[in-house]
């Protein structure tokens, strides 16, 4: 019975035992066979799934070395495909200072090695290897080919593949060093564009740098499969600019020459356009700088201003040379444009009919104007007395202008002044752009005083290149261009990506005022104050001008010259300023004496190479250069002929049957009708000539002199006498030389007191 | 009658313990070890290349491992795991003994890396004498509980066990192994509760362990900036953060189907440990989430068969045996798989069957051999 119980009670106990186990393994498989694996599963879709690319790009990120493919960056043109700005492979030096202790190196010898061949101090390179932790430290940038070579064979020499090595780099080149500089730009050592269109076409040029991407292991070295991707470089496009590196060079030289000749104190700048598109083909500014040396001061006078190396203000004044040097004054700085100007007045004036060729204008020497209770001279204190609208613009009056702008009334002239662009940007392809200061609208309407001396450029203030085209527009048919230095970007396979086409802001003025506009401001050449400016043949227009620096009180004045030709077809307008010329140069300062003669001989420069074909007037005809033709053995009635065709007069020395010499000789360019000496037999005289000095001399007075020695003129600039004051400023070969008898002097002509 | 019983009763037993092996289990099992296999192959090949310019180094000797242990496990099944009772005290004994020796400085024989004391030097490989320690609690646990019945619910009855984890646990503080430590807790924990400990006490001691936990994690520096940098691995991403991260960059890099198997880039030296605790994390990075459900799946069906295997045991010792086995697997795939996703604080746990090492392997297949030793004896479903 106890047993039948006990074993009852073991049973019952055996099956709770069971059961317990069977419930709780139930529990224990809820728990560990489905919903620990839940909690997995949803931790794992998390990781996995959700935050896939951020771990993914992490782990890339690690995983990857990616090393740079350089593009290499576009090449720049000019307008006849010269190359300015080109980039070429050079070589980083590097150091491993952590590969040299690891390695073992001897630091000395490779410390003495770089030193000499890269000429650093040793010390300095010392000093670098002392960074034991870096595997990279740039020792010199961009070292050319010949030292290129020196390095690896002492990398060779001395075993030091680690320790020492080269990196690829790129060096910009410009091969016209200084040559249109503020408009090119230059780059940094990185490449990219600092100035110019190097950093306005920093996208175009510099390209897209491709990658190659290799996989590494986390101690750096390459996996054991390959896992690469390579992204190619895409090049930068060339860009071609419509500068002309001939006329940027004659640009240039004829600026270095002025500010050498007048003293220029400032510096100065020269913008030539073309007045029908607006295309920029040279465009200064001095002082100058060095494009593959650009934080050199280029300009010696600047140079000097440094002080030594070693003192506090060195930096600063370095780096305020620097930018001074680097300032494209022909966009950036707006300035009082003077008579200049006028040319607008009189633009707006024949445009508004308020003027015509029969008024007259009076000149006291002064003009008095309501509201302004002081009078305003006329650069001639004497006064021009009565003249006409072509001498008013000839004589460069003041007094004559005011009431020109008087006539034109405030509200048109704002108006005119508006359509001209002086009030906003004229958008040119250049950094730096800077804006006008003219009033407002509101407060120019105040008075009539302001309009008074606006007329004639004073007391207002736009940048030269808003200036160059206003001016074109007044005489290119009345359309006001957009400037612009950029005419296209080609892709490497040669495409043309973008083209500059002349872009046409407005009509500003009617053809005819513009056409009256070119005929009147080329008698300011022919007869007026821009007589140095003119030179036979290119029938050359212009206007002078003398600013004032209102915000200045030193008295400093800018001598320009707005010039343009052919005067009928203008294919080329100038602009010249020379910033602080100094009457101690003999010159008396405006921009009729100083100015006028730059931007004539420049256009006579620009014309010749443009082959542009001249226009002689019947006077100049007369005056004008042939070479001599050879006579030597032709008989006397030959030469006759020879010589009527081309206009030469003749004497004969001896009396054979053929000509045995001449003077001048074969291929002399001289003036047209001077008289040729023809030998026959005789000997020609072989004794030397000392040239005399005819500097001050009338232009007749110094042909005598010269003819009586037995030597050619040859005249160049603005020899008509009728003024009185035009005489010879400067002579070919100086006086005291000893020259060949016949040999030809060639004469520079000018009026050197010119007032305007 | 009675004797007539017994005969039959005998019968049965012998003619169960003749009876088949659990085919579900011993496959899932199968599948695990060969994927387990391919993956240490793949994991390993970048280390071991490095290493000793053989890419199939640590592979060769956990295959020699997986070969000797599905032998051993094949054996193991064949053996009436009745006699298992027996050998429990012997093994619980060897595994204390094992624990005090590697303890003591025997050069030559224990080991110390990385300043822990948990490895025995045999020549051919080295043991962890914490994992015949969790064969024994299992073993000893089962056949004392089994035998227990309601015995179980009288406190003094439980002395021997908690003397016995108690000793475990000491032991193994001294070298120290933490993550050991829980799963021989659990393992333990797991067979009082299943064999019929009162709910309370367990809870209690549930309870207990979760508050000296918390109380080690947040008053102990050590665990607070460990704490930490489970939480904010990129704190120190060169250092203690380090291994978390690569775990995670391999984790995540893999996506949706991986990068193809073979194709880990963070088996390349970045992610350590990659062929052992974090194998984990290359499977996921090279057959993507994909191929880390998979693996998660055949675990958990494992886990599951497992326990149906528990349910339908012919006995309670039996039912103890698998429970404690399975369990402590389910556990250890948890666990590991937490720290590799950085769900839990890294800790020291490796993956069955894919996580490189001889002994760990060679005793899991022991154990699996238990389990299937236990499935030949649960009698056929009636047919009809």
């Amino acid at each position: 019975m106890a047993n039948i119980r006990k074993n009852k009670r073991s049973l019952t106990a055996d099956q709770k035992a069971n059961r317990t186990i069977l419930n709780r393994t139930l529990v224990l498989g809820g728990i560990f066979g489905i919903l620990i694996f839940l909690l997995l599963l949803g931790r794992l879709f998390h990781v996995q799934i959700l935050s896939h690319e951020k771990y993914e790009e992490m782990a890339v990120e690690q995983q990857t070395r990616s090393a740079t493919v350089s593009a290499s960056r576009g090449v720049i043109y000019d307008a006849k495909h010269t190359v300015l700005a080109i980039s070429a492979t050079v070589q980083n030096v590097i150091i491993s200072p952590k590969d040299i202790v690891e390695r073992d190196m001897d630091k000395d010898v490779i410390a003495t090695g770089l030193a000499e061949i890269l000429d650093l101090d040793r010390d300095d390179i010392l000093e670098k290897m002392g960074n034991t932790n870096s595997q990279y430290v740039v020792v010199k940038r961009k070292v050319e080919q010949e030292t290129e070579e020196k390095i690896r064979a002492f990398i060779k020499e001395n075993e030091l593949t680690f320790g020492v090595y080269l990196m690829p780099d790129t060096r910009r080149y410009y091969p016209g060093g200084s040559l249109a500089s503020h408009v090119i730009g230059f780059v940094g050592t990185d490449n990219t564009g600092l100035n110019g269109v190097e950093k306005l076409y920093n996208k175009e040029l510099e390209g897209e740098n491709g990658r190659v991407i290799t996989a590494k292991t986390a101690k750096g070295t390459e996996m054991l499969y390959q896992f690469g991707d390579y992204y190619d470089a895409v090049d930068g496009e060339d860009i071609t600019l419509t500068i002309d590196s001939t006329i940027q060079y004659y640009l240039d030289r004829r600026l270095a020459e002025a500010i050498e000749k007048y003293r220029v104190q400032n510096g100065a700048f020269g913008i030539v356009m073309n007045p029908k598109t607006g295309a920029i083909y040279a465009m200064s500014s001095m002082p100058n700088y060095d494009l593959n040396n650009p934080s050199e001061i280029y300009n010696e006078n600047l140079a000097e201003e440094l002080p030594a190396k070693e003192s506090e203000e060195y930096a600063e004044k370095l780096s305020e040379l620097q930018l001074k040097q680097w300032r494209n004054r022909g966009v950036s700085d707006a300035y009082e444009p003077g008579s200049v100007f006028k040319i607008l007045t009189l633009a707006m004036a024949l445009d508004e009919d308020v003027v015509s060729d029969n008024d007259t204008f009076y000149c006291s020497g002064s003009a008095t104007v309501q509201g302004w209770d002081q009078p305003i001279y006329c650069s001639n204190h004497k006064g021009h007395g009565t003249q006409n609208l072509a001498q008013a613009v000839q004589n460069s009056c003041n007094p004559a202008f005011i009431n020109i702008g008087l006539r034109i009334g405030t509200d048109k002239f704002y108006d005119y002044m508006k359509a001209f662009g002086l009030l906003e940007r004229t958008n040119v392809d250049l950094l730096g752009e800077g804006n006008s200061v003219i009033w407002s609208e509101e407060d120019f309407g105040q008075n009539i005083v302001s309009l008074a001396v606006a007329a004639f450029g004073q007391t207002l203030k736009v940048t030269p290149i808003q200036l160059i085209t206003a001016c074109s527009a007044a005489i290119n048919g009345g359309y006001l261009m957009e400037p612009y230095v950029v005419a296209k970007v080609t892709g490497q396979d040669g495409a043309v990506v973008e083209e500059h086409k002349p872009v046409v802001v407005r009509q500003v003025v009617s053809e005819e005022t513009s056409a009256k506009v070119r005929e009147i401001l080329e008698s300011v050449v022919r007869d007026g104050t821009g007589k140095n400016a003119y030179v036979a043949g290119w029938r050359i227009g212009g206007k002078t001008g003398t600013s004032e620096k209102r915000d200045e009180t030193t008295g400093n004045l800018i001598a320009s010259f707005m010039g343009f030709a052919p005067a009928n077809d203008p294919e080329v307008i100038v602009l010249v300023g020379l910033d602080t010329p100094s009457a101690s140069s003999g010159y008396y300062v405006s921009g009729g004496n100083m100015a006028a003669p730059v931007v004539g001989s420049l256009i006579d420069d620009i014309m010749q190479y443009m082959d542009v074909e001249p226009q002689y007037t019947e006077e100049e005809v007369q005056t004008v250069d042939t070479s001599v033709p050879n006579l030597v053995g032709l008989s006397l009635g030959e030469a006759k002929v020879v010589l009527q065709e081309k206009g030469f007069t003749y004497r004969v020395v001896g009396d054979e049957e053929k000509i045995t010499d001449q003077i001048p000789a074969y291929g002399s360019v001289v003036p047209n009708g001077v008289e040729v000496v023809l030998y026959l037999g005789k000997e020609k005289p072989t004794d030397q000539v000392r040239v005399p000095n005819v500097v001050g001399l009338t232009a007749e007075k110094a042909n005598t002199v010269l003819t009586n020695r037995g030597l050619y003129m040859k005249a160049i600039g603005a020899k008509r006498t009728e003024s009185g004051a035009t005489v010879a400023t400067r002579q070919s070969i100086l006086k005291g030389a000893m020259v060949d008898r016949g040999t030809v002097v060639e004469v520079q002509f000018g009026d050197t007191s010119i007032r305007d | 009658m009675k004797q007539n019983q017994k005969r039959r009763q005998l019968t049965q037993e012998e003619k169960l313990a003749r009876g088949p092996i659990d085919l579900p289990f011993l496959l899932i099992a199968m599948l695990l070890l060969g994927f387990g296999l391919v993956m240490l192959l793949s994991a390993s090949s970048a280390s071991s290349y490095y290493e000793s310019g053989n890419a199939m180094t640590y592979f060769i000797k956990q295959a020699i491992f997986a070969v000797a242990g599905v032998a051993v496990m094949f054996v193991v099944s064949k053996i009436d795991y009745q006699s298992f009772r027996g050998l429990s005290v012997i093994v619980l004994g060897a595994a204390i003994f094992f624990l005090v020796v590697v303890l003591l400085p025997i050069p030559g024989f224990s080991m110390r890396i990385n300043g822990a004391r948990r490895w025995l030097n045999l020549g051919i490989t080295n043991f962890q004498p914490s994992e015949l320690a969790k064969l024994g609690v299992i073993l000893y646990f089962s056949a004392r509980i089994s035998k227990m019945k309601e015995k179980i619910t009288e406190w003094r009855n439980l002395v021997p066990f908690a003397v016995i984890l108690a000793l475990i646990v000491i032991l193994m503080y001294f070298e120290p192994h933490m993550s050991g430590t829980i799963l021989i807790l659990i393992a333990g924990i797991t067979l009082l509760f299943v064999g019929g400990l009162k709910l309370k006490w367990v809870l209690l001691g549930g309870g207990g362990m979760a508050a000296i936990l918390l109380f080690i994690i947040t008053q102990t520096s050590y665990m607070t900036s460990r704490l930490q940098h489970w939480l904010n691995p990129w704190s120190d991403p060169q250092g203690k953060g380090y291994q978390t991260i690569q775990s995670l960059y391999a984790i995540g890099s893999g996506g949706f189907l991986g990068l193809g198997l073979g194709k880990s880039r963070q088996k390349f030296l970045y992610l350590p440990e990659e062929h052992n605790d974090f194998i984990f994390a290359v499977v996921c990075e090279e057959l993507g989430y994909v191929g880390g459900a998979i693996v998660l799946i055949l675990f958990a069906l494992l886990v599951l068969r497992g326990y149906w295997l528990a349910i339908h045991a012919r006995d309670r010792f039996g039912s103890l045996l698998i429970v404690g086995v399975t369990t402590l697997l389910a556990a250890q795939v948890f666990l590991n798989i937490c720290v590799v996703t950085n769900f839990l604080p890294a800790t020291g746990i490796s993956l069955p069957f894919f996580s490189y090492g001889g002994t760990a392997l060679f005793l899991q297949l022991f154990e699996i051999g238990i389990v299937l030793s236990v499935s030949r004896q649960i009698p056929a479903p009636r047919s009809g």
